[in-house]
């Protein structure tokens, strides 16, 4: 227990020495107010791009605009940045020799495991709240917010598939060594889980339905029973790829 | 002026994130002088000039090993 605190410890000042904290943190911050910005500013933009004898005619945007350019962006750029932050999480200790030392000392590898863990899923859990907190607040600022339900709801469901996409990258990061190689494995796996969802029979069970019913959730009255299914099954995935990354880094050889 | 004054509450914090981050950067770039591919010049020219993204690339590619 006390090497696991040392190592969050370490963890935590490691990812503000070596300025991961600021650039997600400043980057999830403009995504949240890019969001309401661009669902006001879009009747504009379009009305620019419209030549002689063209008409485009888009109705006067809502807060469910601004949250679905929000659910948008995060849930394809941020969870991109995401997965390029956080991409050396056990290379740069594999290449740089550091967590010889502290293994040799006595420090046990499941403590390294589950203190990456910790660390960056309250990372994640902080940018999100940022660029939710920003896109809720502007959103308040520049549109009327009524006849939204679950919304947290629906950033909850975000925040389990982040918590599920830090967990196969913690995996991967255990079986493979190089940096590229482990995210390339993780894009895959997601890649896969993004064609499995065309079976219209598995899409209630796939984990993508947390990031693809983000918006429906707000407006309609919404069974949300759908999404308990999914958001069991990643949990059960996201505890499964945690264990299997301790086994993995138990035997591995560093 | 009145579109200017409309949207000054998102053009004040993405300035601020801006020079932050160019400012944090460029701190770096210059208490640092190893990088993992091109000059210092090149750095700064990179961090000051494209916004937000510049010190970004500059954190992720560009930061020499201590």
């Amino acid at each position: 227990m006390r090497g696991y605190t040392a190592f969050v410890k370490k963890e935590i000042l490691e990812s503000i020495r070596t300025y991961k904290l600021l650039i997600v943190v400043a980057a999830f911050f403009i995504f949240g107010m890019m969001s309401p910005l661009m669902a006001k500013l879009m009747p504009e933009i379009f009305s620019k791009l419209a030549t002689e004898g063209m008409i485009i005619t888009i109705p006067e945007p809502t807060a469910i605009d601004s949250y679905t350019q929000f659910f948008k962006n995060l849930t394809q750029m941020g969870l991109v940045v995401l997965v390029l932050v956080f991409s050396g999480i056990l290379s740069t200790e594999y290449s740089k020799g550091t967590l010889i030392n502290v293994l040799t000392k006595g420090l046990s590898r499941h403590a390294v495991i589950l203190a990456k863990y910790t660390v960056y899923l309250g990372l994640w859990t902080v940018s999100l709240a940022v660029s939710f907190l920003t896109a809720y607040g502007y959103t308040e600022y520049l549109f009327k917010q009524d006849g939204i339900v679950n919304l947290l709801f629906s950033v909850f469901c975000l925040w389990i598939f982040g918590a599920f996409l830090l967990s196969i990258f913690l995996f991967t990061a255990t079986l493979i060594k190089s940096n590229y190689g482990s995210m390339l494995l993780t894009v895959m796996v997601i890649g896969l889980l993004f064609i499995m969802n065309i079976i219209p029979m598995l899409q209630k069970y796939n984990p993508v339905a947390l990031i693809s019913n983000n918006v429906i959730m707000l407006t309609s009255p919404y069974d949300l029973s759908n999404i308990y299914v999914s958001m069991i099954i990643t949990g059960i995935f996201t505890i499964g790829f945690l264990c299997s990354s301790l086994l993995v880094f138990k035997k591995k050889s560093i | 002026m009145e579109k200017f004054v409309e949207y000054l509450p998102f053009l004040i914090p993405i300035l601020v994130v801006e020079f932050a981050l160019a400012l944090a950067a460029l701190v770096h770039i210059v208490r640092h002088p190893n990088y993992r591919f091109g000059n210092k010049v090149m750095w700064v020219v990179i961090v000051l000039l494209i916004q937000i993204i510049g010190p970004i690339i500059y954190f992720l590619l560009g930061k020499g090993e201590e």
